[in-house]
């Protein structure tokens, strides 16, 4: 490529925001043919919202895009790929029942009158020119995930796309797969397209990239070559961060009886993990998000049951605490899904109120409506709710009001033991402030475990912080404890560092 | 100038009223077209719809007598609705509940009324409720899906009904006619004063006052709602969901089972055949319609009851095909379905952009 040319495509200060949340901050991006750039960031870093303006799907709300040094501007998806920018999507857009070759092609007008026959030849042809295996006769329906997606590739490649964007296109894949994408990629970009590859696993992106461009909340944190990168650590710190965005005062509480105790729990990912929670402490668990935490949360909420080793919850085994319903003063989850799993959207907060508190406004069969709505309208006015209207719907609430809802909610159950994950992804300043006061006021009745994927978020609320990688617990340790937290990049890229080789867990006082 | 589509945040509120009968109002132009493309007098038509539904007393008595067996099973079917379960089948459980009140009616045929009637309806609701919680169980325990084993035990529950009254319920002074004998006048709900409606209407209020108490009061209503609002709510709420299908499908069938009762009981005095005239299908574009509320059921339920009857008096004046009351029934129910497009969304229109 001539010296001084313009990228394929320019982002220029490309900013975007969902109500009070902003998405995208003033984001500029170059993207060559040729190169892979990784797009490297965590859940809610704003990685998909950027990729989806490019694709079209979404408009900006400042910025501009340039193709080939030409200002463009997509109304949608069809002026995208018009442009030669082509996106696969996590969930495949294919039609179980037609061939490979009729879903290549489909919505394609000059290939209606072809045989099968001819069709197939184009696209193995197509297969073979960027070394994707596949039989274009194959029905969709009986194809792996893999293959599945290079008939998604196969569909931007026949569009003559120029700009592939894969979003974590190996969430779905095995790990032979793995590396036949990653093969694709480079015949890809050896006949001069252009790969975005969307991800927050490291050793993917160190071993696809040739440029990467870190997210963290809304911003391009860090821009870098592959090849200046030394070790999957330093990516990991770049990419959670450690700046302390918000100061927080905190007073200690007395640690007192254990409310959870994890030990040798393993299966659905997790490797013997180990742990102790009492009350009066706030234990953090951090890690590059997909290291084993949804199903450890998802164990200890008693959404599955352990596979192997043991839990006590409250001082009694899984089995038993999940077989009595006891809605206070018991386990109180605080989902990352707040608007999928925490609430119903079109159900209002009083009925939202009663999802999980309902057995104690239940006066035989009927329920308490009316007591129930005075509890909210209160509680509403207590967590500063907007707006404090107990007939809104939840949908019509902001993020932010959301979860205090849904904080006032859990809260008002009294519980001993508090298992909040995510609790402020999406929220903005002042909201992430109020929620961090009550988590921190909430451990003086309860032991709380904190998940989450930023850094700043757990040293700012933890008395102990625990890391996780690949389904295991790599060291737990005080936010005080200075040299060991200087190697939480390397534990949260799983590197056990050599000075601390001591047992991970700290043994129960 | 382009239209542009944005969710509504807010709840439309009364303008939804407003909806409703602009699509009511829009599908009776379709239908008056569809007259007048058969070359009939699309106004006249359209007018002795009304008046043949509404225009007289006799009409009126029809209209509520035909109403009662189709607001119970909305009813009903509105329950199973709210969770949603999609249980299409009230037609059988009617079918059912028909056979279930006949067969107390004629097994003691020397009972008296006080005891009779009452043990009609228990056994109408056992059977109709019977055959809801068979598609649920079957849903619970092995995942198959509701729609399709509550559309084809319509089939079988139908066929059940027909082989009693052709075989051993049959009537031996019928001249031959699937029918059993009349019912003893133990057996036979009575009529209010002098009109030609039954004290069924009473039921139908009775049973509509107590499920708008049950949704909207109790917990397990409330349970109802919130699982059939947001599963994955469900679960994480600990909502014994379960427990609920169970429940919904037994209420659901119960209820339809007795709109068969009082068919049987009060309007035909007897079991044959023509009981099935389709109130069970009625039922389900009511429930939509009055989007599972008990009052709007109510309204509903009236309106297409006056359909029915009113189409007959088409039929009679300008030698309408019988199907047109279907195609109306139908067309109702998709422009107001389509209608509801815009409770959701709002459309604007926008400058093109000028780039």
């Amino acid at each position: 490529m001539p010296a001084g040319a313009p990228p394929m495509i320019r982002l220029e200060g490309i900013s975007k925001s969902f109500g009070t949340v902003q998405a995208n901050r003033d984001i500029s991006l170059d993207i060559r043919g040729g190169r892979v750039k990784a797009l490297l960031g965590e859940n809610g870093a704003g990685k998909s919202t950027l990729m989806s303006i490019l694709a079209g799907r979404y408009q900006p709300d400042r910025g501009l895009i340039r193709v080939d040094g030409r200002e463009v501007r997509f109304a949608g998806a069809k002026d995208a790929i018009r442009a030669g920018i082509g996106m696969v999507y996590q969930h495949f857009m294919l039609v179980a029942a037609m061939s490979v070759a009729e879903n290549v092609f489909l919505g394609q007008s000059q290939g209606f009158w072809r045989t099968p026959r001819t069709l197939e030849a184009r696209v193995q042809a197509l297969a073979e020119r960027f070394g994707l295996e596949i039989d274009p006769a194959a029905r969709v329906s009986e194809l792996s995930m893999g293959e599945k997606q290079r008939v998604e590739i196969l569909k931007l490649l026949q569009r003559e796309s120029r700009v592939l964007i894969f979003d974590e296109p190996t969430a779905v894949l095995t790990p032979r797969e793995t590396n036949q994408l990653f093969t694709a990629l480079r015949q890809m970009t050896r006949q001069n397209k252009a790969i975005v590859f969307i991800s927050h696993k490291l050793n993917e992106v160190m071993a696809v990239a040739d440029e990467i461009a870190i997210l963290r909340k809304g911003r391009i944190v860090d821009e870098l070559a592959a090849e200046t990168v030394s070790s999957r650590a330093e990516l990991a710190t770049r990419m959670v961060g450690r700046e302390v965005l918000l100061e927080i005062s905190r007073t200690e509480v007395a640690h007192r009886q254990v409310v959870l105790r994890v030990a040798g729990l393993s299966g659905r990912n997790l490797k013997n993990v180990d742990f102790t929670l009492r009350q009066g402490e706030i234990l953090g668990i951090v890690g590059v998000a997909g290291n084993g935490q949804k199903p450890l949360v998802e164990t200890l909420c008693g959404l599955s049951r352990p596979e192997q080793g043991t839990v006590r919850i409250l001082g009694q085994s899984w089995k038993d605490f999940f077989a009595r319903d006891v809605w206070a003063g018991a386990l109180s989850y605080i989902p990352e899904d707040r608007q999928g799993l925490a609430t119903c959207g079109n159900l209002d907060l009083v009925d939202n109120f009663l999802l999980t508190t309902r057995n104690g406004f239940t006066r035989g069969p009927w329920l308490q409506k009316d007591r129930a709505e005075r509890k909210i309208a209160a509680l509403a006015l207590d967590f500063g709710i907007q707006p404090p209207d107990v007939k809104a719907l939840a949908r019509q609430l902001s993020g932010g009001n959301l979860q205090k809802m849904v904080l006032a909610r859990e809260f008002f159950r009294r519980p001993r033991l508090i298992i909040a994950e995510q609790p402020t992804q999406g929220l903005d300043i002042a909201a992430i402030e109020d929620v961090w006061q009550l988590l921190l006021r909430a451990r003086e009745k309860a032991g709380v475990l904190l998940v989450t994927g930023d850094l700043s978020e757990a040293l700012a609320l933890s008395d102990r912080i625990a890391v996780m990688f690949d389904g295991r617990i790599m060291d737990i340790f005080a936010p005080s404890d200075g040299p060991r937290l200087a190697q939480i990049g390397l534990l949260m890229a799983g590197i056990q560092p050599a000075a601390t080789t001591e047992p991970a867990s700290v043994p129960p006082a | 100038m382009r239209l542009r589509v944005t969710k509504r945040q807010e709840p439309l509120g009364w303008g939804a009223c407003l909806v409703f009968f602009g699509a009511l109002a829009f599908s009776l132009a379709v239908s008056a077209a569809l007259l007048a493309l058969q070359g009939k007098p699309a106004f006249i038509g359209i007018r002795l719809l009304f008046e043949g539904a509404f225009g007289s007393r006799w009409a009126l008595e029809d209209c509520l007598l035909k109403a009662v067996p189709i607001f119970l099973c909305a009813l009903g079917v509105a329950v199973a609705f709210r969770l949603q379960i999609w249980n299409l089948g009230a037609e059988g459980q009617f079918a059912l509940g028909a056979i279930g009140a006949s067969w107390a009616a004629l097994t003691f045929p020397a009972l008296p009324g006080s005891y009779l009637l009452p043990l009609m309806f228990l056994a109408a609701a056992l059977a109709g409720g019977l055959w809801g919680l068979v598609p649920a169980v079957l849903k619970l325990g092995l995942r198959v899906n509701e729609i399709i084993v509550t559309l084809m035990l319509n089939y079988i529950g139908i066929l059940i009904l027909e082989y009693k009254v052709y075989g051993a319920w049959k009537d031996p002074g019928s001249f031959g006619f699937p029918m059993t004998r009349e019912f003893p006048a133990a057996a036979i709900v009575g009529n209010i004063g002098a009109t030609r409606l039954n004290w069924g209407l009473l039921v139908c209020l009775g049973c509509g006052a107590a499920i708008a108490l049950f949704l909207d009061r109790t917990r397990l209503g409330y349970e109802l709602k919130a699982s059939g609002e947001n599963i994955r709510a469900a679960r994480y709420a600990r909502l014994p969901y379960g427990r609920l299908v169970l429940l919904v499908m037994a209420l659901s069938g119960a209820l339809a089972g007795w709109a068969g009762c009082l068919e049987a009981s009060g309007s035909l005095h007897r079991l044959q055949p023509t009981i099935m005239a389709g109130y069970g299908y009625t039922a389900i574009v009511v429930a939509w319609l009055a989007r599972l509320n008990p009052l709007n059921i109510g309204i509903a339920a009236l309106l297409l009851a006056g359909l029915r009857v009113g189409v007959e008096n088409l039929q009679l004046d300008l030698q309408v095909p019988a199907a047109f009351g279907q195609i109306m029934e139908g067309l109702i129910l998709l422009t107001v379905l389509a209608g509801n497009f815009f409770k959701d969304y709002r459309l604007r229109w926008r400058e093109p952009d000028d780039a």
